[in-house]
């Protein structure tokens, strides 16, 4: 590159010269940037590199096509959100630098909603940043503690883009028994509500403290269309630990067997089939049932078990399926306008009995 | 006093409420300064902030929206009784046609001085400041490329000022940054007063395309979770120091409508400084284009694994294509970054001006897979078409009038901090370096007042009004006409011969012209009075940045582009490779401007 300088008779300070027109100098716009010096902007510098954008196959019927992931292990685990239309061989996850890979999808643990990916670690520039779920104290949060969640919304950043940050507070926890629609969140166990704003694409991102803190893996939204509000929901990452475990340390965990008897309520409901399962009003009770020994009656309406809304006979299924025989519910119902409620002892099945012998 | 007796008893608190002040004052700064831009006779309406105290206010173009088709401009007043007076005084046997004319005359010169030029007229707007007042704002400059747009005040008594907000530096933010967001959302506010809503920076350099033709992209946005919402747009972003970092313009939005999702985003500061020149002198701001797209691939496998940004389409006639640039070339470098994604090409295009000088790197494709050696050329960019406005690309089609572009230059002025105490002393010397003949090389001495010029054997003088003298062979001798005209424009244009005592009285009656871009410093365009097309270039902060003017002797147009580190040499739109300037602030030297040498 040809650069010459004019030599100028220097007179007093304050000389500058100015090269010829060059293809060669400084950057006139830099995309370099300052240090991070206030805590949330250390977190959101220091965790960009353990977290990549997930993209699966084409989106169909408002399911989003793209994510974001967590890596886990050096040997290229992702954790992500398994509620974006993951195919195997057409899922791909792109990394803080820029490159692309293609990811091989690792069986999901249905209960959490959750799914690994693993890439080819030896296709990757340098070692993979991961993170791994701290320790109980670790991952200890309380309401009103300040978070921040990175993700990427609305698939704001490409290839090394960064991924979007959003700060917010832990607003509370809440039982996904309480859940309203049961159908949307297949995670049972406590969640993580807090204002730190999610959208689509952030799901599968991460919630951290502000000292740098692994505490959740962002969920979808919680919404009530009865009072137009939203939630972001936040998984507990101790509660992924064991999957985590199994999948990467390969540490299955031996569970105890416990046979589970069905639970029998001996109410009949008038369940007729339909694209909306109706109302759970009971067509007749079983004599000598726990529904009859509690005093249920024909056109009594189910409305609650423990702390469920049973707002159909489709939900009350689903609730009686978490029970097994033996246990004891709080059952309230509803007789004309009067409410009732009172405890109801779950039995066996006397048919379902018989028919095993 | 509960939460002073608090404070007193625990020294978190008392950093908490002492950083809560601290907020408080900013906010209470900066919320002066935000104002709610609304059409005269229509509902709905936007926000805005004032950037200078004279009363520049910045938005949305999609808050002031397109001109105003049945918008027609005022018809000149009649002269005043005591011009008229005057002039018959002067010409005591006029008869009524001669009356007639010089009414014609006055009314004439009055729309030359007051109307704007271009096609594209606004009506004025309402413009609602915190003080509870309305005003009324003239739209000026508009850039329907990037949504923005500059409106003026109109001083409700002579000499008026408004509260305003400084520019911060939109590339110095992070994510994290804690920044807040004012405005009129869902224009709640009928007194004006602006909401404040508080977040932090979620991403920055997002490019966020456009709508239509290339109308309202967001090249380098800044994405931030502080709620935004409709009414909110044109309104300003303030980093903590309370400095105007973005304006708000657009979110992102989810399942429950045109509300806030925590994705809003922000016209980054730095990019709006690049057509602050351009917004000001009211013209239709051009954005720069290489007339080219390039997307990102990454494809293949293993070895053979492409990434990288390749030329997808392109046309015949292109820029880039006169620069040698074909289909399937890889971009890999621009104005001195490595390309990195076609985004990040896009964030660097879209945030410069038409017509700046760039550099762009690439490697020809040859043949399938193979890659030349990575080749530079320097271009300068066209204009990209947005379709928005039916005003020309001529260099004065949209523009404000001569009495909003003095005032402009005014404002400007008012602003900049010149050190007196300086030597007072300039040289300034064009110099061909290896490959140039040297014929056009002069050196340039100055006071601020006088200049001596050195072209070649000649050295020519104008050493005070009416002294001026050549001397050639070392003989003295008066000056030819284009010698004269040559010194002179070359004092009134080149902004490098001026000092701290005469910049003031040198741009006394410019103009703004509009902006200029110089390798990644945004400058202003100050027209000169006189002959000549003079131009001083300088820093948007009034540093000297170049200058462009009619040589008389070389018969040429010259423009000097002076970046610190680079030099561009532009003589009737060419560049001239291979010249460089030297310039330095000296004690001036009497000799220079003597006869005897």
């Amino acid at each position: 590159m040809k650069t010459i300088l004019i030599a100028v008779a220097a007179v007093t300070a304050g000389i500058a010269t100015i090269p010829a027109q060059t293809e060669d100098f400084g950057a006139a716009y830099s995309f370099d940037e300052r240090k991070p010096q206030t805590p949330v902007e250390r977190v959101i510098a220091k965790v960009q590199p353990s977290l990549v954008k997930v993209h699966g196959a084409s989106g169909i019927r408002g399911i989003t096509s793209y994510a974001t992931g967590i890596i886990v292990s050096k040997q290229g685990h992702i954790l992500t959100l398994d509620q974006i239309l993951i195919q195997q061989d057409r899922t791909r996850v792109v990394l803080y630098d820029g490159s692309v890979h293609r990811a091989k999808v690792l069986p999901e643990d249905p209960g959490l909603g959750v799914r690994l990916l693993k890439i080819d670690p030896t296709l990757v520039n340098g070692e993979l940043q991961a993170l791994w779920p701290p320790d109980e104290e670790g991952a200890r949060y309380r309401t009103g503690q300040f978070v921040v969640s990175v993700g990427n919304c609305f698939r704001l950043a490409e290839f090394s883009e960064k991924l979007s940050a959003t700060f917010g507070v832990v607003v509370g926890k809440a039982d996904t028994a309480l859940r309203y629609r049961l159908q949307d969140v297949k995670y049972d166990g406590e969640l993580i509500l807090t204002d730190a704003c999610n959208n689509p694409g952030h799901y599968g991102g991460a919630l951290f403290t502000l000292d740098g803190r692994w505490l959740g893996i962002n969920a979808r939204l919680l919404d009530s269309k009865e009072t137009n509000t939203m939630l972001s929901a936040v998984i507990p990452v101790r509660d992924v630990l064991p999957y985590l475990e199994d999948h990467i340390l390969g540490k299955r965990r031996v569970e105890e067997v416990v046979e589970k008897v069905p639970a029998w309520t001996g109410m009949v409901l008038f369940d007729k089939a339909g694209r909306r399962s109706p109302p759970a009003y009971v067509d007749r009770v079983v004599r000598g049932s726990p529904a009859e020994q509690l005093g249920l009656r024909p056109d009594d309406l189910v409305v609650r078990i423990d702390d469920y809304s049973i707002r159909s006979c489709k939900e009350y299924r689903e609730v009686l399926e978490k029970y097994a025989a033996g246990d004891s519910v709080q059952l309230t119902w509803k007789r004309g306008t009067t409410i009732k409620n009172g405890e109801l002892k779950l039995a066996r099945d006397p048919k379902a009995e018989e028919a095993k012998k | 006093m509960a939460a002073a007796l608090c404070a007193a008893q625990d020294p978190d608190l008392a950093a908490v409420l002492a950083s809560e002040r601290r907020r408080t004052a900013v906010i209470e700064r900066c919320a002066a300064a935000v104002c709610s831009v609304m059409a005269m006779d229509s509902p709905g309406g936007g926000s805005g902030v004032v950037f200078d105290p004279a009363g520049f206010v910045l938005t949305n173009f999609h808050v002031v929206g397109k001109a105003d088709d049945d918008y027609h401009l005022p018809d000149a007043p009649e002269p005043p009784a005591a011009d008229l007076a005057k002039w018959r005084t002067e010409h005591p046997d006029a008869d009524a046609a001669a009356v007639a004319e010089f009414t014609k005359a006055w009314k004439d010169s009055w729309c030359d001085e007051n109307w704007p030029s271009g096609t594209d007229l606004y009506k004025p707007k309402k413009v609602g400041m915190p003080d509870g007042k309305l005003y009324e704002g003239i739209v000026l400059g508009i850039d329907p490329g990037s949504d923005l747009a500059v409106l003026r005040l109109v001083p409700k008594a002579p000499g008026q000022t408004w509260p305003y907000c400084d520019f911060g530096d939109s590339d110095a933010l992070l994510a994290g940054e804690t920044v807040f967001a004012m405005g009129n959302p869902f224009l709640l506010a009928t007194d004006f007063t602006p909401t404040v809503t508080f977040g932090i920076v979620s991403g920055t350099h997002r490019y966020q395309e456009g709508s239509g033709q290339r109308m309202l992209v967001y090249p380098d946005c800044i994405q931030v979770d502080a709620p935004v919402n409709p009414g909110n747009s044109g309104g300003p972003l303030f980093n903590e120091a309370g400095q105007v970092v973005g304006i708000n313009g657009r979110i992102s939005i989810g399942d429950r409508g045109r509300v806030n999702v925590g994705v809003g985003f922000a016209i980054a500061s730095n990019q709006i400084k690049n057509f602050l020149g351009d917004l000001m002198a009211g013209r239709h701001a051009e954005h720069g284009t290489l007339d080219m797209s390039a997307w990102f691939m990454n494809s293949g496998t293993g070895d053979e694994r492409r990434r990288g940004v390749y030329v997808q389409q392109m046309f015949r006639d292109a820029i880039v294509a006169d620069a040698g640039v074909s289909i399937g070339d890889e971009i890999t470098w621009f104005n001195g970054s490595d390309v990195r994604s076609a985004n990040q090409l896009a964030t660097l295009i879209g945030v410069l001006p038409a017509f700046t000088w760039v550099s762009l790197g690439y490697r020809p494709a040859q043949g399938e897979n193979a890659f030349g050696d990575e080749r530079r050329v320097t271009l300068r960019m066209a204009y990209l078409d947005t379709g928005s406005s039916k005003d020309g690309h001529g260099a004065d089609a949209r523009m404000a009038s001569r009495s909003d572009r003095r005032l402009a230059a005014r404002a400007i002025m008012a602003r900049w901090q010149f050190g007196a105490d300086e030597p007072s002393g300039r040289t300034f010397t064009l110099a061909a370096a290896g490959g140039g003949d040297g014929s056009d090389g002069y050196t340039a001495r100055s006071d601020g007042t006088r200049l001596q010029l050195q072209l070649g054997e000649r050295t020519l003088v104008q050493a005070g009004a009416s002294e001026s003298f050549a001397r050639e062979g070392g003989q003295i001798r008066s000056l030819a006409v284009e010698e004269r005209a040559r010194l002179d424009r070359e004092l009134r244009s080149n902004p490098f011969l001026w000092n701290g005592r005469t910049i003031g009285e040198r741009l006394r009656d410019a103009l703004l012209r509009g902006g200029v871009h110089v390798h990644g410093i945004a400058g202003y365009r100050f027209a000169l009075p006189g002959d000549g097309d003079c131009e001083a270039w300088l820093t948007l902060d009034g540093r000297p940045l170049g200058c462009a003017f009619r040589d008389p002797i070389g018969r040429k147009r010259v423009e000097y582009h002076i970046h610190p580190a680079q030099f561009y040499f532009v003589a009737d739109g060419e560049l001239q490779p291979g010249w460089s300037v030297a310039t330095a602030t000296v004690e001036h030297d009497e000799s220079w401007f003597a006869r005897k040498p």
